[in-house]
């Protein structure tokens, strides 16, 4: 492609999808239609890339694919912006959206909507993307692509006619939709005569460049050797390069209105980059910046402990390389009187979490010892002041709270009409407020609760899966803060209190989780040398007690010369045992007991 | 009655040093200069008691002549070893015929003459004056008896093949051949039995005048039939508080007694400690021979193939006797050292522990010292490390954070 394109032939979209609904097989398939990629490529693309990762520490995500394709007699570049990491990360999702004027929305033949599809369909319309409906796997013996149809049409007001059917794997129906994107998708609005302004809807950490940005430029052009300006962050820089991914990084001179691309720019850290922040021309800069995200508001929060302290730079610097290419994950070291060094960490949602956990297991083999998750609290206090809080521990003295206001989300979940009894019976549990509740089909079935995130936020995924038999999908989304008659739990192990064994909950069951938690905690501490006891106090006054017997007797009673090398293995074993635990005091709590703490099943 | 003389275990000694034997360091060809321990296994036995988890096969059938031949040819491979101690364990040596057992005594006493304590495991009912006379002429200085109860429901139950009785006339008939040096095993807690069960056990133990005393905690071995009733639910081990209970009752008992514990589970009237077994604890080397023995000697632990066919070929044929070698590296042994150490009562000497593995233990297990210390589990002086008594019945829990290095 020589010079720039015209504007009204480029289009710029996104696919959102549920997961496992074929998001990146129908990449693939537009990929390799528009000759991007050869079919071979295809398979190893991924491969290929996890290669370039391990030999030269890069990881290079082709989240914004560049693909020429002719249409009616004329060439159109198609910018594939994929949504980068987790589809369940609405904050990517997002901010991909935001960079487009198109979204496919691809849904399962099979499966029909979940939970997601309309999480990701709700963003696509906020952000001002047109949408165009695709029923994908049409070809599978189970497809029922007429009821998918309709149930788009009816809870997305996408007309059932206007949807596309394909199937992703076979190419079905593939072309097609390539034209439809050609036809239907608008164009980027034309201000190639602006000051420029690129948004930053992604950036990436090599070693070898620095921070590589992911833009899309909305008005004016970006060129090679322009010195330009991150206009929320203030600070000046050159461009080193620019180009386009096709998929393989390409350079290019120049990146005109309306086209994506990457910029580098000797920006060393991801931290000197804000995703969302705004490019412009150094010496004529924009006079406002776009309209970028929300930062992302990091909801749950756990501490990570070295299970040895020994251990601890080792996981500092685990959590140093984690950051490097996660923007959205924090940590601040954290010291607990009863659990030593270890760091706080704040995550966008629980998936993010886990991620991080695996991550943390796989990449570095350090040993940790988990808190349970928690919710960020904003308190009111007596002097007027607002504060936010990320761990039961920094709630101050009560006397000086005005009051206590926890995190809220809307969330949705699409379950099958048999399992509505035991669905609602849990929600309420969880003092979630049914607000509406819509009949997807007449066996499927969506409720819109409102919920305090902290109710939601360990167990809850699992039970409605388990009481769904698995059908059932959930996605949530924050709303806001609001007051609730909360008090703190405490509990003391050996009578030392421990704060990472701390809640936060409703007062009308605090008692009654009081109880249950120390029963769970008496089962998750192993017997010790001595006996343990458990206290549960709420507001300091102790209102529950439990016991953990001593061990009374435990020893080999014969250990002869033949028998050292297989009772070294016994013991060797018993000591294993106790590492991944945490000394709290004299006290050895495994990680399981700290996870406990939310576990409110019986 | 025999004379008092005979009663002198100190006697034995004064004789092998009278003929001019060593008796500390040995020399031996591995260049070990120290005391080592000689233990012979026979893996044989009239019937299979239920609990017991030790190799051995029927006696029945077997040639035993040929085992005991095949048993002295591994041994004239050590030659120019000295060893300070021997023990026939088993199994069941009293399964063999006597005059095998007493030729067995007999050559491994004239192989080996820096001996000085040199004891055979015995079954009650399975020996005679004439047996334990010869035995006594041939070398053996100390009888340990497996009587495990004196309670006749619980030795059925156990699926022992004596009676009350024959402990009683063992014992006796060891004390008139001339034996000075006699100990008895016991088991407690053995599913069904209540305190009074056990106290009636240890008390006619006492009543026998017996100089050792090792008392056992019924464990459920794999591989046994009670393990296979216990998780078929048909047998159900005692409760943890009675099974404690039992033990501090005998520690307390025997120490009444004028009985010394010197081991989680072994008490001897002063002077008559089992020199061979606190050779084991001490971590010193020892050389098992037959099939199935373990030893420990020089850097490695090996352990004989059990199966006696393949042994008996492999020693006939003048190979080696086919096992597994487990080389111990210089960590496993610091670990080894210190947890067979600490149950000893004495526990951990810190200069021979020093001397033995080139480290501190002091600060080598600074951590978990320090940390059982505070418990009240450790007690430290100026030349050991030991358990306290409160540790003795929960040992496994402390023992186990000396049992690998960080």
């Amino acid at each position: 492609m020589t010079g720039l394109m015209d504007i009204q032939h480029i289009r710029n979209f996104s696919i959102v999808a549920h997961i496992d609904h074929g998001k990146s097989t129908l990449a693939d398939r537009m990929l390799e239609l528009t000759g991007t990629i050869t079919a071979r490529q295809a398979k190893d693309q991924i491969l290929d890339t996890m290669d370039i990762e391990r030999e030269r520490g890069i990881t290079i995500k082709a989240s914004a694919v560049t693909m020429e394709y002719e249409h009616d007699g004329q060439a159109y570049m198609l910018n594939l912006i994929d949504t980068p990491g987790h589809v369940d990360f609405h904050y990517e999702v997002s901010r991909a959206l935001t960079a487009c004027e198109g979204a496919l929305l691809v849904v399962d033949a099979s499966q029909g909507i979940q939970a997601q599809t309309l999480a990701n369909a709700y963003l696509a319309t906020e952000s001002g993307a047109e949408i165009l409906g695709v029923i994908n796997k049409v070809d599978l013996p189970a497809a029922q692509p007429d009821l998918v149809a309709e149930e788009i049409e009816h809870v997305l007001g996408i007309r059932k006619n206007d949807c596309f059917r394909i199937s992703a794997k076979t190419g079905m129906g593939v072309k097609e939709l390539l034209a439809a994107v050609c036809e239907l998708l608008p164009p980027p609005a034309d201000r190639s005569g602006e000051p420029t302004r690129a948004l930053i809807f992604d950036s990436q950490h090599d070693d070898y460049r620095g921070v590589i940005c992911y833009v899309r430029v909305v008005s004016g052009s970006l060129k090679v050797r322009q010195k330009i300006q991150l206009m929320g962050a203030g600070s000046a820089y050159q461009i080193t390069e620019l180009g386009k991914f096709r998929p393989d990084m390409r350079p290019v001179e120049q990146l005109g209105t309306g086209e994506v691309g990457y910029v580098i720019a000797n920006i060393r850290t991801l931290g000197d980059v804000q995703v969302g922040d705004t490019i412009t021309d150094d010496a004529r800069p924009a006079p406002d910046a776009l309209q970028g995200y929300k930062p992302p508001m990091q909801m749950v929060f756990s501490d990570f402990y070295p299970g040895n302290n020994t251990e601890y730079p080792r996981l500092r610097a685990a959590f140093d390389r984690l950051a490097l290419n996660d923007a959205s994950f924090s940590f601040v070291p954290q010291n607990s009187q009863a659990l030593g060094f270890g760091f706080r960490c704040g995550f966008l949602g629980l998936l993010h979490m886990e991620i991080i956990q695996e991550r943390l297991e796989r990449e570095n083999d350090v040993d940790v010892v988990q808190t349970a998750p928690t919710v960020s609290y904003e308190l009111l206090l007596r002097d007027g002041t607002v504060k936010r809080i990320d761990s039961p521990s920094e709630l101050p003295d009560r006397t000086l709270i005005e009051e206590i206001r926890e995190p809220f989300v809307r969330l949705e979940i699409i379950t099958t009409t048999d399992s509505i009894g035991g669905i609602m019976n849990l929600a309420e549990s969880r003092r979630c407020k049914l607000v509406k509740t819509d009949y997807l089909s007449p066996t499927r079935v969506m409720f819109d609760y409102k919920a305090p995130l902290a109710e939601i936020v360990y167990d809850f995924y699992d039970m409605i899966k388990g009481i769904s038999h698995g059908y059932a999908t959930m996605d949530y989304e924050f709303t806001g803060f609001e007051a609730g008659d909360l008090v703190k739990i405490d509990i003391l192990v050996n009578h030392t209190p421990v704060e990472a064994l701390s809640l936060i909950v409703h007062r009308s069951n605090a008692e009654a989780r009081g109880r249950k938690l120390i029963v769970k905690l008496r089962r998750a501490i192993p017997r010790h040398q001595f006996e343990i006891p458990l206290q549960v106090a709420i507001g300091g006054k102790i209102i529950a007690r439990e016991t953990i017997k001593a061990y009374r007797k435990d020893v080999t009673a014969k250990l002869y010369g033949g028998d050292v090398t297989r009772k070294m293995k016994v013991l060797k074993r018993q000591k294993e045992g106790k590492k991944r635990m945490k000394s709290v005091g004299s006290v050895q709590i495994p990680q399981e007991a700290f996870m406990s703490i939310l576990d409110t099943s019986d | 009655m025999p004379s008092k003389s005979h009663l002198d275990p100190l006697e034995d000694v004064m004789a092998g040093v009278a003929l001019g034997l060593s008796q500390g360091g040995v020399p031996t060809k591995a260049g070990w200069a120290e005391a080592a321990g000689l233990y012979v296994h026979v893996p044989l036995c009239r019937s299979k008691c239920r609990y017991c988890g030790f190799y051995s096969v029927p006696v029945a059938g077997r040639d035993t002549g040929r085992l005991v031949a095949g048993l002295l040819r591994e041994l004239d491979r050590c030659d120019g070893v000295g060893f300070s101690t021997a023990y026939i364990g088993g199994g069941s040596p009293t399964a063999l015929p006597a005059d095998q057992l007493i030729g067995l005594v007999r050559r491994i006493h004239e192989r080996c003459p820096g001996v000085e304590e040199f004891t055979v495991e015995c079954n009650p009912g399975q020996v005679g004056l004439g047996l334990l006379e010869g035995l006594r002429r041939a070398g053996v200085n100390r009888l340990s008896f497996g009587a495990q109860s004196f309670r006749a429901a619980e030795l059925q139950r156990l699926g022992r093949g004596h009676c009350v009785e024959d402990i009683t006339r063992s014992v006796e008939l060891a004390r008139w051949a001339g034996f000075g040096s006699v100990g008895l095993d016991l088991i407690f807690a053995i599913p069904g039995s209540t305190l009074a069960d056990w106290q009636c056990s240890m008390e006619s133990a006492l009543d026998l005048n017996v100089q050792h005393v090792s008392a056992y905690s019924l464990s459920f071995e794999a591989g046994t039939a009670f393990e296979a009733l216990r998780d078929a639910g048909r047998l159900r081990a005692v409760d943890e508080e009675l099974d404690r209970a039992m033990y501090e009752w005998a520690v307390a008992r025997l120490q009444r007694a004028g009985f010394e514990q010197y081991e989680i589970s072994n008490f001897a009237e002063p002077g008559f400690e089992c020199r061979h077994n606190l050779g084991y604890w001490a971590n010193r080397p020892f050389l098992g021979i037959g099939p199935g023995a373990a030893s420990s000697w020089c850097g490695n632990r090996t352990l004989n193939d059990p199966d006696i066919e393949r042994y008996l070929t492999a020693v006939e044929s003048g190979s080696e006797v086919p096992g597994e070698v487990q080389p111990v590296s210089s960590d496993d042994m610091i670990c080894e050292t210190a947890v067979l150490n600490l149950r000893m009562r004495a526990g951990i000497d810190l200069a021979e522990f020093e001397r033995r593995t080139g480290h501190d233990a002091m600060r080598t297990f600074a951590e978990p010292i320090q940390r059982y210390r505070a418990l009240g589990l450790i007690e430290v002086t100026d030349r050991a490390v030991r358990l306290t008594a409160q540790a003795r019945p929960i040992a496994d829990t402390v023992l186990c954070d000396f049992a690998a290095l960080e």
